[in-house]
């Protein structure tokens, strides 16, 4: 469309429209259009209980209701913003002049000589300057995910996934994102410490000794380890020497989050315990019974970008049904969501498995007559389900969550089987880890024996169990009972305060050791730094009690390892050869396992097994525990870039809420923010109440990781402790919980209404787009049409600049439709750019700093909403409005087409910010990185200028990897290759939703994106140009369930 | 009575407006000027270093290139000061008694490091490559001046902003073939503005000026 059609267009769409006239002619400038919202199908869904114009897209629940924009959503500064805390204007002149005084005199004086301080001996593999990558892995449920970590003179500043590790490939979690920030932060505990005396780990080795004969001569009696789970060889041979010692012994893994469902239910299926390994490569049809698995568990990165891959428009287009009583990062995902209670999914796999047996798979037969036939769920919806699931057979997954209890993945087990499923999209293995279950089965036979009298000594090397443990267990009041009671823990919290002996931890990135993925392949977990604290490893910790305590985990670790390279079939050449290669891969070769074969299931058997584990939940309020996205079982929480990241649905910060449907609410007489009293079997809890849309009615959520009460200063007391009312026998959904108002309120930091983008223009297009497939490939349809109006020239009064001559136009491309929402460019982000944090206070006067929001947004009624993720960093706008503001030429265009944002000019005016119309700009309003500790600061980017106050920043397109790879592929004489340059949230995206790289080379992988019938431009009637460019959400309905059937 | 203001008062009151309006006008020239002066920017200012190293001594004297001791420069933003070791690789078979390099060998032994002083610094927000620079065929002499000259090192370019951006704007006054960047000598054949011309295509320089070259 040239530009003259345009401005007819434009002058005909205003003619058959009533423009709103709000603030004056700048609105009237933008084209606000009214026509037909392209969000969620051709035409909105509307919400009986709203009478005025819906809203296609919504973000808060409030915002749909409100006939007006929410309030404070028009203020890009809200009330109180600006000003200084605790400082009046007197004292800030004050100050003020007391600075300028000391500015002067300071400018005058010579600055102060620096010192150089080389190396004494180089390491061969360094160059002052440039950065080093090393492979490692990171285990935080037991199997690894493998790390490339970037470091800077022996300082690791950023965490990347490693491409050749197979369940990263090259992609990471938020968790392992923020990794660094946890490595530098100062409040992990620094001091090995008998009681409250501080002592030296040869005292510790002296004492473990003494200990060790006398219990050696029991035979070990007495003598319990409790451990994390583990897949480490290094740990389990430790594990097998200790038990040669101590016979008697016992070891007990205990993590808070385990995956005992699964292997309990396949030995209900299979008769053993196995651990099922699920590939969505060859998934046309996924069913999630309330498994996150786009955002949780140890496959998640592998997972995420294998769906991701399916997600392209076309025949061969997965299609995702999710059922889950709160909604998820994968229920966000989904094509069909069912919002169903924890407690009734067993029901309803049952009877999918009756409708199945209907369908000709008789196995299922059994199974299938333990159902209902019923609840509270649409039969038809089910029924669709069945249908497609009956196409498909081989080509479908049905995965469970792993809150869910055994009988649940029995049948999901079986669902698979009978669909053909197995060894397509599903394997069956043995578990990997030492123990096949980590949860609290163990963990309560364990306590049996320590309230019996018969444990002496324990050694925990668990993650703070006295916290995350059921409360039944009264774990706190059984550990003081043990005489002595070692814990090895990465801070002074609430399981340390209950032991006698205390090893601090060496962080994962201090640590040498080994681990496996889920597929078995193993990789070497290699130090990047020395402990910063004089941390020791489990691995430590567990060999003084074979004697090798003084050895050290690199010696220990390569003498096993050199025991197992003499292997057959294992490398050839020397051991210290292959150790080298192992460790620059971060993969040892071979060592993957396979799958079990003969996996057979009965089902008669199973149903009569199954058949009293499904008995019908009892009555009441349902409650569920949640894993957190962001602080996972509260191991995080002094981790400041988790707890300030917003959560993927909720959006909220530095808290937890106890989540709620609006239904629900509305029944209870509770309001967001009300602080109610969740009584649950006698036990009380607090909790402030938040309400979320697609909630399942009649149940509660309450995210677990937080209320701690010991950690650092960051996590300490931040939200409430769910585990208080978490029991051994439903850990993760019962019912029977009531709740009270206690009439207190309570303020969250929820950062969904900031930075709207146009909180007057409620009229103009949906900013992000979802369409369905049919529409999508039909290239005659209406979302063609609509999409063909959001790209393209647009008239603007600027002549546009002409970039076609420059090496590279640098521009961006992000699929809607890849997005999960997991926030794992946002950390990547953050961490590439040194991003400060500002806390609660700061995020809830709208100071956020991170660079990439995401926005969230919901489509259809509060009831069974479909979620749109749209990541909004700084768009590169080729004629930007904040250029044109700036007073002082602190934010200019480059030669390539970046809006560059020039720190050292910046004054402050904040005018740039306020003509942005993306709202995608940060202001520095306190110095939040004056104070930070001294070894914080080791984990900044070097290659990034950290902000100080009155600073304004935002997304620069990583221009200091550019500037680096431009200069690399200079010097050797050619240009940057696509692909070889990605930014920090593009290598951080798991399913590879955005793609970053020059337009004016038409093969990049961006430049196809650009061109792509899905692409369009955010706020294009404004004319800003922008760089990054959107393609479509598309969903991919069951034509048996379409809308409006 | 005599009158309160008497005719000298006249050239009084001229003489203080003159000063005040010279004070307004050049204070703040006179500071303008003094920032630009060398004093103001630290150049011709030698500074001494922990140990008495003379660069007369090892390039002039010695001729070794620029690039055995900072030997990053072609591949790193840094040139890097050598590590202690490096020096070893002479000294210790060539005066390897002598008291002058005693901070040397306690550097080595004690597993100390040596702590030169800063002699060319930019501040915080500048990103400088010193890579890109060398291997486009800049001069080592033309930010640091006559090294091979000092004694102790001294400041010899101001490292302002100007100063970069003049070069950026007009490299071909400083460009050279890339095997002659360490050679303090060299000089172009005939015009120099059209050798420079040369070299660039040569080098294939691509000087940019954006802020984001330098500032991120």
């Amino acid at each position: 469309m040239s530009c003259d059609d345009n401005h007819e267009a434009r002058a005909k769409d205003r003619a058959r429209r009533s423009l709103p006239v709000v603030g004056g002619d700048r609105v009237g400038e933008r084209e606000l259009g009214s026509r037909e919202p392209v969000a969620g199908g051709t035409g909105p869904s509307q919400g009986p209980e709203n009478n005025a114009r819906p809203l296609p897209l919504w973000r808060s629940i409030e915002e749909r209701s409100l006939l007006g924009p929410h309030p404070g959503a028009a203020n890009e500064f809200p009330g109180g913003a600006a000003e200084l805390d605790g400082v009046s204007r007197r004292s800030f002149m004050q100050l003020l002049g007391v600075s300028t005084a000391i500015a002067t005199v300071g400018a005058a004086c010579r600055k102060p000589n620096e010192k150089i301080i080389p190396f004494v001996r180089r390491p061969e593999e360094t160059t002052p300057g440039n950065a080093l990558h090393f492979a490692t892995a990171y285990a935080l449920e037991g199997y690894t995910s493998g790390l490339l970590v970037e470091s800077h003179e022996g300082r690791p500043t950023k965490i990347e996934g490693n491409p050749a590790h197979p369940e990263t490939i090259g992609a990471t979690t938020v968790i392992e994102q923020a990794l660094i920030l946890g490595l530098y932060d100062d409040d992990r505990a620094k001091q090995l410490r008998r009681g409250g005396e501080a002592i030296a780990w040869q005292t510790y080795l002296a004492d473990v000794r003494t200990r060790g004969a006398k219990l050696a001569e029991k035979g070990g009696a007495g003598l319990r380890f409790l451990t994390g789970p583990t897949t480490s060889p290094l740990l389990a041979d430790l594990r097998r020497r200790i038990l040669e010692r101590f016979p008697q012994a016992k070891f007990v893994s205990y993590g808070a989050v385990a995956n005992d469902g699964a292997v309990e239910g396949s030995k209900m299926a299979f008769g053993r315990p196995l651990v099922p390994r699920h590939h969505l490569a060859p998934a046309a049809v996924i069913l999630s019974l309330d498994s996150d698995f786009l955002a949780d568990g140890p496959e998640q990165t592998r997972l995420s970008r294998e769906f991701g891959a399916r997600r392209e428009p076309s025949r061969d287009m997965n299609r995702l049904y999710v059922v889950e009583p709160a909604m998820t990062v994968t229920g966000g995902m989904a094509d069909h969501r069912l919002r169903l209670r924890g407690s009734d999914v067993g029901s309803l796999v049952a009877t999918l498995c009756g409708l199945l047996s209907g369908r000709g798979l008789s196995t299922l037969g059994p199974v299938g007559s333990l159902g209902h036939g019923q609840g509270s769920w649409d039969p038809k919806w089910l029924v669709a389900l069945c249908g497609d699931l009956e196409r498909n057979r081989g080509r479908s997954l049905i995965i469970a969550g792993r809150r869910h209890p055994p009988v649940v993945h029995s049948f999901c087990a079986a669902l698979n089987v009978a669909l053909g499923n197995l060894g397509s999209t599903v394997e069956y293995g043995a578990p990997l880890t030492t123990d096949a279950t980590s949860g609290t089965a163990a963990l309560g036979a364990l306590a049996e024996d320590i309230a019996a009298g018969s444990v002496d000594t324990l050694v925990v090397t668990s993650e703070n169990p006295v916290y995350s443990a059921p409360v039944d267990f009264k774990l706190a009041q059984l550990f003081k009972r043990v005489p002595n009671v070692i814990y090895h823990g990465l801070y002074e919290d609430e399981t340390a305060a209950t032991c006698n002996t205390f090893v601090p931890a060496a962080h994962a990135l201090e640590s040498w050791g080994d681990g496996r993925a889920t597929d078995g392949i193993v990789s070497i977990v290699q130090p990047l730094i020395a402990p910063l604290w004089g941390g020791h490893t489990e691995a430590e910790v567990l060999s003084a009690f074979v004697g090798d305590g003084d050895l050290g985990t690199h010696e220990l670790l390569r003498r096993y390892w050199r025991g197992m390279a003499k292997l057959p079939g294992n490398l050839a050449g020397s051991f210290d050869n292959v150790w080298e290669r192992w460790l620059a891969d971060g993969i040892v070769p071979d060592t993957g396992a396979g799958a079990e074969s003969g996996v057979t299931i009965n089902g008669q058997a199973l149903a009569q097994a199954a058949a009293p584990l499904l008995a019908r939940s009892g009555a009441g309020l349902e409650i569920a525990f949640a894993i957190d996205p962001k602080v996972f079982d509260g191991r995080f929480a002094n981790n400041a870039w988790l707890q300030e990241l917003a959560h993927p649905i909720t959006k909220l910060t530095w808290d937890n809420g106890l989540l709620l449907s609006e239904t629900t609410a509305k029944g209870l007489e509770v309001e967001t923010g009300d602080v109610v009293e969740i009584t649950y079997r006698d036990r009380k809890v607090e909790a402030p109440a938040l309400i979320v849309p697609g909630h399942a009615d009649d149940a509660i959520t309450l995210p677990l990781g937080y209320g701690r009460t010991a950690t650092g200063h960051v996590g300490r007391a931040v939200g409430f402790n769910g585990n208080e009312l978490r029991t051994s026998d439903a850990p993760w959904f019962d019912r029977g919980a009531t709740i009270n108002k206690t009439g207190k309120r309570f303020k969250f930091a929820i950062t969904q209404d900031h930075f709207t983008m146009s909180p007057d223009g409620r009229e103009s297009p949906p900013p992000a787009v979802s369409a369905p497939l049919a529409e999508v490939l039909n290239a005659g349809s209406m979302f063609h049409e609509e999409l063909e109006e959001r790209r393209g020239p647009q008239a603007v009064i600027h002549q546009p600049v002409d970039y076609s001559g420059q090496a590279y136009k640098w521009g961006m491309a992000i699929d809607l439709n890849k997005c999960t929402g997991c926030n794992a460019c946002v950390v990547a982000c953050q961490s590439e750019n040194n991003i400060a944090s500002v806390g609660k206070d700061g995020v809830g006067r709208g100071r956020e700093m991170q660079w990439i929001r995401i926005d969230r947004y919901f489509t259809g009624s509060p009831e069974d909403p479909e979620m749109i993720n749209q990541p909004l960093g700084c768009v590169h706008c080729e004629t930007a409005p904040c250029e044109y503001v700036c007073p002082v030429n602190a934010t200019v265009h480059s030669d390539e087409g970046l809006n560059e944002m020039i720190y050292n000019r910046c004054i402050g005016t904040r005018y740039c910010s306020n003509n942005c119309p993306y709202k995608v700009r940060r202001f520095n309003f306190l110095d939040y990185t004056g104070d930070i500790s001294a070894a914080r600061e080791l984990g900044m980017n070097p290659e990034v200028t950290v902000r100080s106050r009155g600073v304004m920043e935002k997304c620069t397109y990583c221009v200091q990897r550019i500037e680096r790879a431009r200069i690399a592929t200079r010097i050797e004489g050619r240009t940057i290759a696509d692909g070889e340059l990605q930014t920090a949230c593009q290598q951080g995206c798991p399913t590879q939703a955005i793609v970053f790289g020059s337009l004016n080379d038409p093969n990049s992988k961006v430049s196809q994106l650009h061109t792509d019938t899905r692409r369009y431009d955010l706020l294009h009637e404004l004319g800003t140009r922008p760089r990054t460019a959107y393609l479509a959400r598309v969903r991919n309905p069951n034509p048996e369930l379409a809308k409006g059937d | 009575m005599s009158p309160l203001f008497r005719p000298k008062h006249n050239t009084l009151a001229q003489i203080s407006l003159f000063v005040i309006a010279a004070g307004a006008l050049g204070v703040p020239g006179g500071l303008m000027l003094y920032a630009r002066t060398p004093l103001a920017r630290g150049m011709q200012d030698p500074i001494e270093q922990p140990l008495q190293f003379d660069h007369r001594h090892h390039t002039r004297d010695e001729g070794i290139d620029c690039r055995y001791c900072h030997n990053t420069v072609d591949k790193s933003p840094a040139a890097s000061i050598p590590q202690t070791q490096l020096c070893l690789n002479c000294h210790s078979q060539i005066w390897n008694k002598s008291p002058l390099l005693e901070p040397v060998r306690e550097s080595f032994f004690q597993n100390k490091p040596l702590e030169w002083r800063r002699v060319y610094k930019v501040p915080e927000f500048v990103y400088f490559n010193h890579s890109i620079h060398v291997n486009k065929g800049v001069g080592c002499v033309s930010c640091h001046g006559r090294v091979d000259q000092m004694a102790a090192v001294e400041k010899a370019t101001p490292l302002t902003m100007g100063f970069c951006l003049d070069c950026h704007r007009h490299p071909e006054e400083n460009l050279r073939p890339v095997s002659e960047v360490v050679n303090m000598d060299w000089k172009p054949e005939g015009d120099p503005v059209e050798a420079g011309r040369l070299l660039a295509v040569q080098n294939n320089v691509h000087t940019r000026t954006s802020c984001t070259t330098c500032h991120r």
